[in-house]
Formats: structure tokens, sequence, C-alpha cells
């Protein structure tokens, strides 16, 4: 299971589906204990590229795993506790939709730090609850300023932002309140990079795993460039895409870019062996 | 290996609307940030946005931002000595 379904779900199929994570309560709860232990509770402060110094990247390069292993879980420990992302498929997104008010349509961070992004052209993120009518005590997380929109409006970004390739990811800010719904790539998104170049894990592999059925696959290959994780390739000997299932954060785009439906997601859970890849 | 990469801060003048070594950068290493920090109640000016090295790890070397860089703002050198 899931970690944070064992310690957040409450009953609930997926920890993203309990109402609690969104509630008022915890927002509260999490603010007063950052704040308690010094912290300015500003969601970028405790954002993915504050984790990467180049102490950890000299332990990288020069092959000290001992240290990368001790930056590694401290920054983990650090990213669990107030920032970090799970996968979740689009239904999974649209079914969030619903459940949480208001939503508002923000600026990503990631790519206006990543890209110099001007904010006119990045209007891609979503931030969830009670947290957004504060929006304007941080202008600068908020550059751009803040849209509400309905749940509808809310699920047909979302869509476009799929069809267009980026993945969705849920964030905490101060686990477990969840209050990010947000639409990512390589290499862009910080926690899609740290994770995937630097392996420390801030963010978690989805609850589904894609599979292809080579009866149907015919090699067109168009799935390959949805793929933000590095877990899919086209293999030309079998004429055939591929996916590392091990690689897989189970986002679904390919899935859905597949004309045949060649590609599935099944449920981790039902793979022994992946059942706790996360 | 890692590259050391400066930016000189006042020669560059501008990052936050020039944007050319953040995009011209083949493996996205540079990052947009402030030298301010991140402020409550207050939108930090255009001015102080700064830019850094962030992912070292997958710079080449190829000089790209330091061609690119119309103020000659940004260095770039190895371990043996300066490339540029």
């Amino acid at each position: 299971m899931c970690d944070w379904c064992d310690k957040y779900g409450d009953g609930y199929e997926r920890w993203y589906f309990n109402p609690a994570n969104y509630a008022r309560r915890i927002y509260k709860i999490r603010r007063e204990e950052a704040e308690a232990s010094g912290a300015e509770a500003n969601p970028q402060e405790a954002g993915g590229m504050s984790v990467i110094g180049r102490e950890f990247l000299e332990a990288l390069d020069s092959g000290d795993l001992e240290k990368v292993q001790e930056i590694k879980e401290r920054a983990e420990a650090t990213a669990w506790l107030t920032h970090f992302g799970q996968v979740v498929t689009l239904d999974e997104a649209l079914k969030i939709c619903d459940m949480i008010y208001p939503i508002g349509l923000m600026t990503c961070a990631c790519r206006r730090s990543m890209r110099a992004m001007p904010d006119e052209e990045n209007f891609v993120c979503m931030g969830m609850g009670p947290g957004m009518y504060k929006w304007e005590r941080w202008p600068d997380t908020y550059r751009g300023g803040m849209h509400y929109i309905t749940p509808d409006e809310a699920k047909e970004v979302i869509t476009k932002l799929n069809k267009k390739g980026l993945v969705q990811t849920v964030a905490t800010f101060g686990t477990p309140y969840l209050a990010g719904l947000c639409n990512c790539d390589y290499p862009d998104c910080a926690f899609i990079r740290t994770t995937i170049d630097l392996g420390v894990k801030a963010l978690w592999k989805g609850h589904y795993v894609a599979k292809v059925d080579p009866e149907l696959c015919t090699g067109c290959a168009r799935c390959v460039a949805r793929c933000q994780f590095k877990a899919l390739s086209f293999s030309p000997s079998n004429n055939m895409a591929y996916i590392d299932q091990f690689q897989c954060f189970g986002c679904g785009l390919c899935v859905s870019e597949c004309d045949q439906g060649a590609i599935s997601l099944v449920d981790r859970a039902s793979l022994p062996a992946l059942a706790n890849v996360w | 290996m890692l590259p050391t990469i400066t930016v000189d801060d006042e020669k560059c003048g501008g990052a936050y609307f020039c944007r050319k070594c953040v995009v011209v950068c083949p493996t996205h290493v540079l990052g947009l940030g402030t030298s301010v920090g991140v402020q409550k109640y207050r939108e930090t000016d255009p001015q102080y946005f700064v830019v850094r090295a962030v992912y070292l790890n997958k710079c080449s070397g190829c000089m790209d931002c330091v061609e690119v860089c119309p103020n000659n703002a940004i260095q770039v050198s190895f371990n043996e000595g300066s490339v540029t």
C-alpha cells in the first residue's frame, strides 16, 4: 500500500480522495506548526530546488555514495513533511476538481524558475482549498495573479493540458494538507527533475502502471513523446513500444495517446514486485 | 566533472526580461531566482531577479550561455582552469 494512503487515507480508496486532507483544519495546523518551528509558511520556500546544493551534486559526481544517501534522506524527510507530490491520472485529477473548493489557476513556479517563463504563458498550475483565499500574502509565489475558476473550468484546463502532454500531480503544503494540483513535465518541473535525475523522491509514483499489449501495438511510436519519466521507449526490432514498468509513474499519458488501445493501466497493487515501488 | 558557473549580477542587469541564457541552455541547467528571497506581502521587483546555475551536474560545458549573454555576465569554468 502507498505510505500516504496508509497514513492519511482514513478508509478512502486514496489519500487524495479523503476530504480531510484538503480541510481548513489541517491547513491551520500545518501552518501553525511550521510557524512555531520558526519557518515562514510560504509554499515556495519548501520547493524542490532548495534541496539541491552543490554539496549533493559533488557527492553524486564523485561517487560518494554514503554522503549522497545521507543528504538524500535528509532532503526526502523534509520534502515529505512539507512539500512533495504524487502522480495522479487524468480521471483522478478531474475527480479532485469536484471535491475541493475554491480552485485557483496560477502561474507555475518551476517554469518561472527554470524557463524564466513570462507570466502570461505560464498559467498551468492550480492551487486548491482555503489557502487560496490568502494568496495575496505571497505575491511572488502567485506572480501574475490568481484566477478563481469553477470546477468545470478547472476540469477543462486540466484536460487540455493533459492532451498537450502534461502530467497531473497533487502536492502537499505541510503534509498531509493537499493544496496543489499541478500539470508537470520533464525537465522543468522540480519534482520530476529532482526525482528522475537526482534520485531524491520529491515525486511519488501513482497507483497505476502502464502495460503494452503486443497484439495491439502497431509501432506508431506516438506514445513515446508522451512519457515524462524516461520509462517509455521504442523498440525497432520488435516494432513496438517498450515500457519499463519499474520506471513507470502510472500517469496514463501514453494510454490516452494510443489510438489502438494497446496501452492500459493496471493497478500497481496487483503486481507483487511493483506494489511497493513508489 | 562539475563546472563553476558564475553570474555577475551587475553586468547581467535584466535576467527577468532577457531570459536568453536560461532558454539557450540545452540541458536546462540555469534557473531564475531573486537576490532578496521571497517576501511576504511584496512582489519582488524584476530588477532583483538573478540567474544561477542549479543543475550543475547537467552542464556539458558547451558555453552557449556565455556566448548568448549580451553583457558578458556569465563565466563557466571546469576544475583545470578556466575554459572561457
